[in-house]
């Protein structure tokens, strides 16, 4: 609004006198802040909270973890036990059985209508196709798997067996355990390699950092397989020796990038007044870079342990995993995919487990990458 | 032995950057053969455009870089030898630095508290109670709060952090302080705050201060005397008033005349001045070197230029008359 | 009289303009009524801080305000239409052709991996649906016209080739390109060094005589203004709180806050004390209510804090939004400090003279 003084509207003229008091401070000082002081990794947090995926990754995660913990009790079969008469049940949980779901049954195929007079009592829940093959009478019939086999009444098996006879639930969270376990020694191993190997690499700088890079290159070189392999002749097949494989050359990645936040980070002003303090270098290392730079190394160990879980896959896979029969998800991996097309939920189980830890920490890295990125700081 | 005139005293520095091997070697003569220097409870103003090697020269002294070749004496001791534990325990209770960049000098991940108690510590202060003492001492000598000790940088404007930098410094008594563009990232307004506060800590303790930056304006308010640097080199060094009113070197001139004048009624009839070290010297047969052309007053030339200087001078003190 | 009228006419009006943000935290209210008009053939400067809103305003005028932005109210009148009911589609046809914009960076305004000239050369063919051959006339031209030497070689290098100086007139060029009328400049020089800076603004000046363009120019720095403004609008919290011509806004300053901001920043000659605004810039999410300015305004009356002043008239083209302004108020005088100041700054006009 514009005013003329010499024409002030009413409201303006005649505002009162008391008004024009001047109050103003001739001191004015700067206020305290008015809300909390918060720290870094609380603030990291309350974001990280505010993520909805991250938080639902990390509950899945949770359970995962939990199940793999307990659920091998919880079935009360051994994952070690055979019984070649039970092998390949389909899987049977008790009340989706109602539904239709998982209820142990399995459709066998071209069976001479006449054999059906030898199957057990009450095998048989229906003939779902007849036909003819050079006159003889075929059928396709729905049997009830487990009393086919001879199952004792009330004994369940909620992922099936697999060829041994083995129950697959069991052994696949035991499998969860080992793969876990595995991949969180070897990420581990991996991430205090490469931090101290990063650091003294980026940290000192020049003819340090050039010998420590060029033999990490040279090491880099190397076929993964081959090394590994050499690694698996060498120590025997074993937890250990599968860490120490995953462990020779996952470092380096880790290593690289250390490296590289070391040399971003250590010509910042704050570590330069720092360094005119007087402050000496392993406070500057740890005081001042490392918690500046360790955000994406932590970010970068989440995503690599589905990594590892995969890479010790894949190692089972083409035979040199866990040394039977201790399983591994990708033992279970293995093994279901040779019947894939005939008994397929061998396969489905742990591959469906795979799949969930993998993005469930895909999804929590993302997370909390974003939540440690001091960027966005006090943004919220 | 008698005190040393200068507290600081820079004698052909030279540092140099190098990159690349033998044929695609490059040499960056970011300070090439600066000397100058600075007395007891002066200000010392460096000033100079994007890649002059001011900067670079502060760094120099306080050590973050290695001299190339030159030297630099701290009340009368040579601190750009080999470095000792004992040398850089020297430097550090002597120099302190501030820094430009108020987001990036302080760190994130510190409260304000450990932020400016870390010199104490390294200095060996334990008691906590009384290092938090001291520390509340310095907010408030800087214009903030006991409250502010336990908050985190990113929860201050530019211009508070900027006074906790210099709180930083301080605390530690040094004798010398080397500002570097302690302003230059702060808004207008916030700018003068900090030079106010700057001006009354400097009369308090009695500091002496190298002050870079690339306003001329505000190093020729702030400072005692000022060195004008071009591409590494000093060409200019002279009481304010001098430097204002006689510039000499070419550089000087080109800059005065650069810059904008608040005041409508000069700034569009202003004569700008360029500046082409091509044209405007002829070192071909005369070297040019230091000359003092007037007490306090030196310049970068040749000699034939030196003489022409001197002329300029006399005949601006016998206008003056 | 017709040569008159066209000198005086108002090409530009905006009116009442109200923005804001959708933040993480609220909704910061950047721009909170802004008005001013610029006339045919004048530099318009707008003054401020960081967090006054001047960049939000005219990133309106252009209509390149960021997706979280809202226009509240208000409009901007150019051409006989209001700027802030265009679409995207119909600011094509006014961006870049009869307004043009040049930015404070200039490398991220120029493409890294695109010759300069070619740059130029897309410019123009968009705008004026030129030909490739003639757009590359054009565009060496326009080189020539920024200053930029040796044309033909330097029409091939790409913009790291440049010096920031350079690179600054390669996007003047750009702006000129489409033969605007009006060209905003968003502290086009802040980040140059001074020597560059000069040149620059005295091109920027140059250009506008040659071709008779209207300028809205941005900037904190209050040397700048004086060398190319012909008005002035102080922008503080997201209102105009002073405007007037040059001479006004320097020597006749009414606002506390144009005093802080005329003697914050030394000159050459100054010596005394500068004076500071304590404290620092509001909270843009919940703005105080009455004078956004008065918590930090040594000479903040009571009402200050209550109600907003209106824009008070002081002469035909000065007028200052404080309630010193009022009748009733007390009588302030400007610090002396700044006193002073304008006294040795008439002193050294007619010595120039």
């Amino acid at each position: 609004m514009i005013v003329d003084r010499n024409r002030l509207p009413e409201e303006i003229r005649d505002l009162p006198e008391s008004c024009f008091e001047i109050v103003g401070a001739e001191d004015i000082r700067d206020e305290a802040p008015k809300t909390e002081a918060i720290g870094f990794f609380k603030d990291a947090i309350s974001r990280l909270r505010k993520n909805k995926l991250s938080v639902i990754a990390f509950w899945l995660i949770s359970l995962v973890i939990v199940s793999a913990i307990i659920v091998p009790y919880l079935t009360g079969y051994s994952y070690t036990a055979q019984n070649v008469a039970l092998r390949n049940l389909p899987p049977k949980i008790p009340g989706l059985e109602k539904l239709g779901i998982a209820d142990g049954t399995r459709i066998l195929t071209n069976r001479p209508k006449d054999s059906l007079r030898e199957f057990p009592a009450d095998s048989i829940v229906e003939i779902v196709r007849e036909y003819r093959i050079n006159n003889v009478e075929m059928v396709d019939v729905k049997v009830d798997y487990y009393a086919y086999a001879g199952v004792p009444e009330g004994e369940y098996h909620w992922m099936g067996t697999d060829y041994l006879g083995r129950d697959l639930c069991t052994r696949l969270f035991m499998g969860a355990r080992v793969s876990l376990l595995i991949a969180f020694f070897a990420v581990v191993a991996n991430i205090i390699i490469g931090v101290i190997y990063g650091a003294c690499a980026g940290y000192y700088g020049g003819k340090v950092d050039m010998l420590l890079t060029h033999f990490a290159e040279i090491l880099d070189g190397l076929p993964y397989l081959v090394v590994t392999i050499l690694f698996m002749l060498l120590l025997g097949s074993g937890m250990l020796s599968i860490v120490l494989a995953l462990t020779v050359t996952g470092w380096i990645g880790t290593a690289r990038l250390v490296r590289a936040q070391f040399y971003r980070f250590k010509g910042r002003e704050y570590v330069l007044a720092a360094r005119t303090l007087g402050v000496k270098d392993r406070a500057l290392i740890f005081r001042h870079i490392l918690p500046n730079a360790i955000g994406p190394v932590i970010t970068r160990a989440m995503i690599s342990i589905p990594g590892a879980i995969f890479s010790e896959s894949f190692l089972a896979y083409i035979g040199l995993g866990i040394k039977p029969p201790s399983p591994s998800i990708g033992i279970l991996l293995s093994d279901g995919q040779r019947v894939l097309l005939q008994y397929p939920y061998q396969t489905v189980f742990p591959a469906v487990l795979i799949s969930v830890l993998m993005v469930s920490f895909n999804l929590f890295a993302n997370g909390l990458r974003d939540a440690l990125d001091p960027t966005q700081r006090g943004e919220i | 032995m008698t005190e040393p005139t200068y507290l600081l005293e820079v004698k052909n520095l030279c540092r140099y950057f190098t990159s690349g091997r033998g044929k695609n070697k490059l040499t960056v003569k970011a300070v090439d053969n600066v000397s100058f220097g600075v007395r007891p409870a002066e200000t010392f103003g460096l000033v100079g455009e994007s890649g002059c090697g001011k900067t670079t020269l502060g760094r120099t002294v306080i050590r973050l870089y290695d001299p190339t070749s030159g030297q630099v004496f701290f009340n009368g001791r040579e601190i750009s030898g080999k470095m000792t534990a004992d040398l850089r325990r020297y430097l550090t209770e002597n120099i302190a630095m501030i820094f430009q960049d108020p987001i990036e000098s302080l760190n994130p991940r510190m409260t304000v508290e450990e932020i400016i108690g870390e010199g104490l510590k390294v200095r060996g202060v334990k008691d906590k109670d009384e290092v938090r003492r001291r520390v509340v001492e310095m907010l408030e000598k800087v214009g903030l709060n006991e409250e502010h000790a336990t908050r985190y940088p990113h929860e201050f404007s530019g211009g508070q952090r900027q006074r906790i930098g210099i709180a930083r410094a301080l605390i530690v008594q040094p004798k010398m302080i080397i500002a570097d563009e302690p302003v230059s990232a702060l808004d207008v307004s916030i700018q003068a705050q900090v030079i106010n506060l700057l001006n009354d800590l400097k009369e308090e303790f009695g500091l002496t201060i190298l002050f870079i930056a690339h306003n001329l304006s505000v190093v020729k308010y702030f400072s005692d005397r000022i060195g004008v640097m071009y591409y590494g080199r000093l060409v200019e060094v002279a009481r304010g008033e001098d430097l204002y009113g006689k510039p000499l070197h070419p550089y000087t001139r080109a800059l005065l005349s650069a810059i904008p004048e608040p005041n409508p009624f000069t700034a569009r009839s202003k004569k700008r001045i360029d500046y082409d070290p091509e044209r405007d010297h002829d070192y071909t047969i005369e070297k040019p070197e230091m000359v003092e052309i007037e007490p306090e007053h030196f310049v970068y030339c040749s000699p034939s230029e030196a003489a022409r200087y001197r002329e300029i001078c006399r005949s601006a003190v016998k206008a003056g008359d | 009289m017709a040569a008159e009228r066209g000198k005086n006419d108002v090409i530009l009006q905006v009116r009442d303009l109200r923005i804001s943000f959708r933040a993480y935290g609220g909704i910061v209210q950047a721009v909170r009524g802004v008005s001013f008009d610029l006339r045919r053939g004048e530099t318009v400067a707008i003054v401020g801080e960081s967090g006054s809103g001047k960049s939000v305003s005219v990133k309106a005028v252009m209509g390149i305000l960021p997706p979280n932005a809202i226009i509240e109210s208000g409009e901007i009148l150019y051409g006989g239409m209001d700027l802030t009911k265009l679409t995207e589609e119909e600011f094509h046809k006014i961006r870049g052709k009869r307004i043009g914009l040049i930015f404070q960076d200039p490398l991220s305004a120029l493409n890294p991996i695109m010759k300069v000239g070619h740059q130029i050369m897309e410019a123009l063919i968009l705008s004026q649906k030129m030909n490739k051959k003639e757009a590359r006339k054009r565009a060496l031209e326009l080189m020539e016209a920024v200053g930029i030497p040796d044309v033909e070689r330097r029409f091939n290098q790409y913009p790291f080739q440049f010096s920031g100086g350079m690179r600054q007139r390669i996007v003047i060029a750009i702006a000129l390109a489409g033969d605007p009328e009006i060209l905003i400049c968003d502290e086009p020089t802040t980040a140059l060094d001074v020597t560059v800076q000069a040149r620059i603004l005295e091109l920027i000046n140059k250009i506008k005589e040659d071709r008779h363009l209207s300028v809205i120019f941005i900037t904190h720095d209050l040397g700048v203004v004086a060398t190319m403004a012909d008005r002035v609008n102080v922008m503080y919290a997201g209102k105009i709180v002073e405007t007037g011509t040059s001479e006004e806004i320097f020597f006749s300053p009414v606002h506390p806050y144009t005093w802080a901001l005329l003697s914050s920043m030394p000159d050459l000659e100054t010596k005394e004390r500068l004076l500071s605004i304590p404290g620092t810039p509001p909270n843009m999410i919940s703005p105080p209510p009455g004078d956004a300015f008065s918590v930090r305004n040594r000479y903040a009356m009571r009402i200050d804090f209550e109600k907003e002043p209106p824009l008070f008239k002081i002469t035909d083209t000065h007028y200052a939004a404080t309630w010193l302004l009022h009748p009733k108020a007390p009588k302030v005088e400007m610090p002396e400090a700044l006193t002073a100041r304008i006294e040795r700054m008439k002193r050294r006009a007619v010595a120039h003279d």
